[in-house]
């Protein structure tokens, strides 16, 4: 067993001499010691303060973890009062920030040896697991000390500050070892930015980033014997249902599978990685003048929408994103990769089109992109004075569109009796005379305040996402938001719609226009059974509760929802997700595919339950 | 014409960012090199996008070798003074006598109390910034016998430990605006450190609140000079072409920091901005000018 060995100094009082303190850390630092623990002595007239000594030390080394014996966090019983302890925990984030994770929090412990205990005392010392240290007063005494254990016999990885910011439930010594080298674990100075998603904030026990499909099952594997921890899968972290972070449990990254490879030019098949981003995908197609389409949003990842639905736009002209799927490739809960399509496990092709998140780790996708040359693209702010009417016309110019021209609505809460209306409208034609044409009867839901319509590339319009920077997503909190599917916008809708927006519960508010192609595949092709709605909408809050219930008040002019966006978590989603027969289909799939329910981040459908959960 | 006298010192006022948080230790390393005489650090606990001021004033203090350190202003109410004077001391005797104590009433209650503080109105908040005061300058004196006892009613005290000594004497610079606090900073202070921003008319409030401070200091039987007046000016860049309070040349800077020094007894100038080339080219440029301008005039 690997043993920690690190040096005890005492805090000097004020007529001590400081820099001795620092040449000490310094030598225990060089002689390759895991730790410099700093004590009190009893009895001794009031020393330095422990916390500024330690983040001085810290700042006069460069690596050696620095650890305060508990007793010296208590305070003065004569003085006025502690440190508050919203202050003390941010203290020690931000010496984190400053220092990496140096700090050794007084909980996570340490045996203080005698001066003079000898090689087979550290040893008896160390079995309890806990680092050693020993005191010492001068150079040579930290030399004598590191002396004590042979260098082979000392641990090679994590600190013991880093192991001290490990979760309860991850048996973190047992990382496969393909994937150890890119485990991020609490300690770890990416750590934090691999914690946030898109849209929320998070604090998983460990992030494992396959780079292969062997490494994936690897990856699952693991997590099967951490049934006890949540686990989340991530591709580019813009999940709203599927959390894709969480507390104290396992992500399974999957954004080094990003390849993009074309595999047959004729045919326009391309293979695609769940890490990429559609931004990147749309990057990778426009030199052979295709486009495959997504969402709304560039920046989203390949996985979570492609097995999911991908309601974007061109889905009107095109189809939903997975109705361009010819095969997926997955890793399932038992490990076993299998390659799905129509030919091969079509049971499971059908089902990852539309329920994936339940059955596997998707490791590649083969889609058949279409041709798409330039696009009109048009982004409009309009100001509506009358919200409702709006909102009808703006159903009844969807509904007369043609294929080619697909609108999305975005607005909020009205303001003063006014709200602004964003249109952001794809005209798949090249003729600028035929993309104004379109566009120009959308201009009249209010009062035009900005326009921008140009003719580009669909990669243009996918490349308005920002980059992700490289300190990651900065999400906090926790989304909240609700989706249905719409037949149709009529007088009642945009009545109540209006209704719900004035109360302030909604800040965005999202309408895409459905319809077209969508609903040229057949209901029953994928698990995606919504073939039929005239839109989806998305409302987001801010209080989940009090969404509900004026979401559930309109339930009646509703079909069904859009699993991506909606962030409810009572049993009635699935139903609404998954009509009964898809439901019942999907359970059975589920309980032979992932009897143990080891996916279960994203509507899970539970294998062991029956339909009369969800009604 | 306020001259009080003092030397001159030329500072940055610098935001504790935690998204930039190497920038940040780059520019206090940039003030060591650069032969700036302070790096001085914002102080709000309760921004989740600021780093702990104190953390940081530690680790940059380990990380520079003769720039001295400040808050710009420590937040009194989520830092006891108990706590606060020991850490204080620590740091100055590590950093050979560092630090200064730039320190502040509070002004932002809703962070403080959402951080587990206590919410006082802006006149408590004033009472128990004098009451810290004497503590904190109790508990550094260890020459005086016997443990501190303080009545309160805000940080009362039954017997503290005095100590630790600091390694020279802590100068006690107060952020302060109102009529009560300057008066308090006038009694107790041995500087006043405003914003220029947030002074009402800006550089033509200073003979103003001055004279307050002057009155206060009198009234306690001490002298004006023994309150070192400081200015923040967050707000500045080198331009071709003048455009305010140091927006303009380098000579115009210069021009400007002379006269607030001769004129309103400012001689300690603390520049925002978080740039580089800003902190080079203001030690480089602008200090010793300034400096040589103002010895130049107060020889004559």
């Amino acid at each position: 067993m690997a043993i920690e060995l690190g040096i005890v100094l005492d805090l000097p009082a004020a007529d001590g001499d400081p820099a001795a303190l620092v040449d000490l850390a310094r030598q225990a630092e060089s002689a390759g010691l895991d730790l410099v623990a700093l004590r009190g002595e009893a009895g001794a007239e009031q020393g330095l303060d422990p916390w500024t000594t330690a983040v001085w030390l810290a700042g006069r080394t460069t690596r050696i973890p620095i650890g305060i014996a508990p007793d010296l966090n208590s305070p003065d019983p004569g003085g006025p009062g502690p440190a508050y302890p919203s202050v003390v925990a941010k203290a020690q984030q931000s010496l984190e920030v400053l220092a990496g994770t140096r700090f050794v929090t007084p909980d996570a412990g340490w045996v203080v040896a005698p001066p003079d205990a000898g090689a087979e005392h550290i040893r008896r010392l160390a079995d309890a697991g806990a680092p050693v240290v020993v005191p010492a007063r001068s150079a040579e005494d930290v030399r004598r000390i590191a002396g004590l254990v042979a260098k082979e016999n000392r641990p090679a990885g994590r600190s013991a500050a880093v192991r001290a910011r490990r979760r309860a439930g991850i048996d973190y010594d047992g990382v496969p070892a393909s994937l150890a080298d890119v485990a991020i674990e609490p300690g770890d100075p990416a750590y934090r930015r691999v914690t946030s998603t898109y849209l929320r904030g998070g604090s998983p026990g460990l992030v494992l980033r396959p780079r292969t499909s062997d490494e994936v099952a690897d990856a699952v594997a693991f997590a099967r014997r951490h049934r006890q921890v949540p686990l989340g899968l991530r591709s580019g972290g813009h999940g709203i249902s599927g959390r894709s972070t969480n507390d104290g449990g396992l992500v399974i990254d999957v954004g080094a599978l990003n390849g993009i490879e074309v595999l047959d030019a004729a045919q326009r098949l391309v293979r695609i990685g769940p890490g990429a981003t559609w931004k990147q995908v749309a990057a990778a197609l426009d030199p052979y003048g295709w486009a495959l389409g997504s969402g709304d949003y560039g920046g989203v990842g390949v996985g979570g929408l492609a097995t999911a639905g991908g309601i974007g736009y061109l889905s009107r002209r095109y189809g939903l994103t997975i109705d361009r799927l010819r095969a997926v490739e997955l890793v399932l809960a038992d490990g076993s990769r299998v390659r799905t399509s129509k030919q091969d496990h079509a049971d499971l092709f059908w089902a990852v089109r539309g329920a994936g998140a339940n059955f596997g780790v998707a490791t590649a996708f083969e889609f058949e992109v279409s041709e798409v040359r330039q696009v009109g693209w048009a982004q409009l702010v309009l100001v509506s004075t009358d919200l409702e009417q709006s909102l009808r016309r703006y159903g009844e110019l969807t509904s007369a569109a043609p294929r080619d021209t697909t609108v999305f609505l975005v607005t909020g809460r009205p303001r003063q009796g006014r709200s602004v209306i964003q249109l952001y409208a794809m005209v798949d034609q090249e003729d600028p005379e035929v993309i104004i044409e379109r566009l120009t009867p959308f201009t009249e839901l209010g009062a035009l305040a900005q326009q921008q319509v140009v003719r580009t590339s669909y990669k243009d319009v996918m490349a308005l996402a920002a980059d992700v920077g490289p300190d990651g997503h900065q999400g906090m909190g926790e989304p909240v938001s609700r989706s249905a599917f719409l037949p149709a916008l009529t007088g009642d809708v945009a009545r109540d719609v209006t209704r719900l927006l004035r109360s302030g519960l909604v800040y965005f508010f999202e309408l895409r226009s459905m319809g077209g192609a969508i609903a040229d595949t057949p209901a029953d092709e994928t698990a995606f059974a919504h073939r039929t709605p005239a839109f989806q909408v998305t409302a987001m809050g801010a209080d989940q509760s009090r969404l509900n219930a004026a979401w559930d008040g309109l339930g009646q002019h509703f079909d069904g929802l859009y699993l991506s966006f909606d962030t409810d978590l009572r049993p009635q989603r699935l139903g609404d997700a998954f009509p009964p027969r898809v439901l019942s289909r999907l359970r059975e799939l589920k309980r032979r595919y992932d009897p143990d329910n080891l996916f279960r981040d994203n509507f899970n459908i539970d294998p062991r339950l029956t339909e009369e959960h969800t009604r | 014409m306020t001259d009080y006298g003092h030397d001159l010192l030329f500072g940055l006022f610098v935001t504790p960012s935690a998204q930039n948080a190497p920038r940040v230790l780059e520019l206090a390393a940039t003030a060591d090199r650069a032969g700036l005489d302070l790096v001085t650090f914002q102080d709000h606990p309760y921004q989740p996008a600021l780093l702990d001021t104190w953390t940081l004033l530690s680790y940059a203090a380990a990380r520079t070798e003769r720039v001295r350190l400040s808050g710009n202003v420590l937040s009194l109410p989520l830092r006891p003074p108990g706590v606060l004077a020991r850490a204080a001391a620590s740091l100055d005797i590590l950093s050979a006598g560092r630090f200064e104590l730039g320190i502040g009433a509070g002004a932002f209650w809703d962070g403080v109390a959402a951080m587990g503080g206590r919410r006082l109105t802006p006149s408590q908040g004033v009472d128990a910034l004098r009451e810290a005061i004497a503590v904190i300058r109790d508990l550094w004196d260890t020459d005086a016998r016997g443990v501190v006892r303080h009545q309160g009613p805000h940080y009362p005290m039954t017997g503290a430990k005095r100590g630790p000594k600091p390694a020279h004497d802590i100068q006690v610079w107060v952020g302060a605006y109102k009529p009560r606090m300057l008066a308090l900073t006038g009694a107790v202070g041995d500087g006043w450190l405003p914003t220029v921003e947030y002074l009402p008319d800006g550089v033509a409030s200073l003979p103003g609140l001055n004279a307050r401070i002057d009155e206060a200091a009198t009234a306690a039987g001490r002298a004006p000079a023994a309150v070192r007046r400081l200015l923040n000016v967050m707000n500045v860049r080198f331009s071709p072409t003048s455009r305010g309070l140091l927006d303009g040349p380098p000579q115009q800077w210069v021009e400007q920091l002379a006269d607030l020094a001769l004129t309103h007894g400012v001689t300690a100038f603390l520049v925002g901005g978080d740039d580089h080339t800003i902190a080079e080219r203001y030690a480089a440029e602008v200090a010793p000018a300034v400096r040589e301008l103002v010895a130049r005039e107060r020889g004559r």
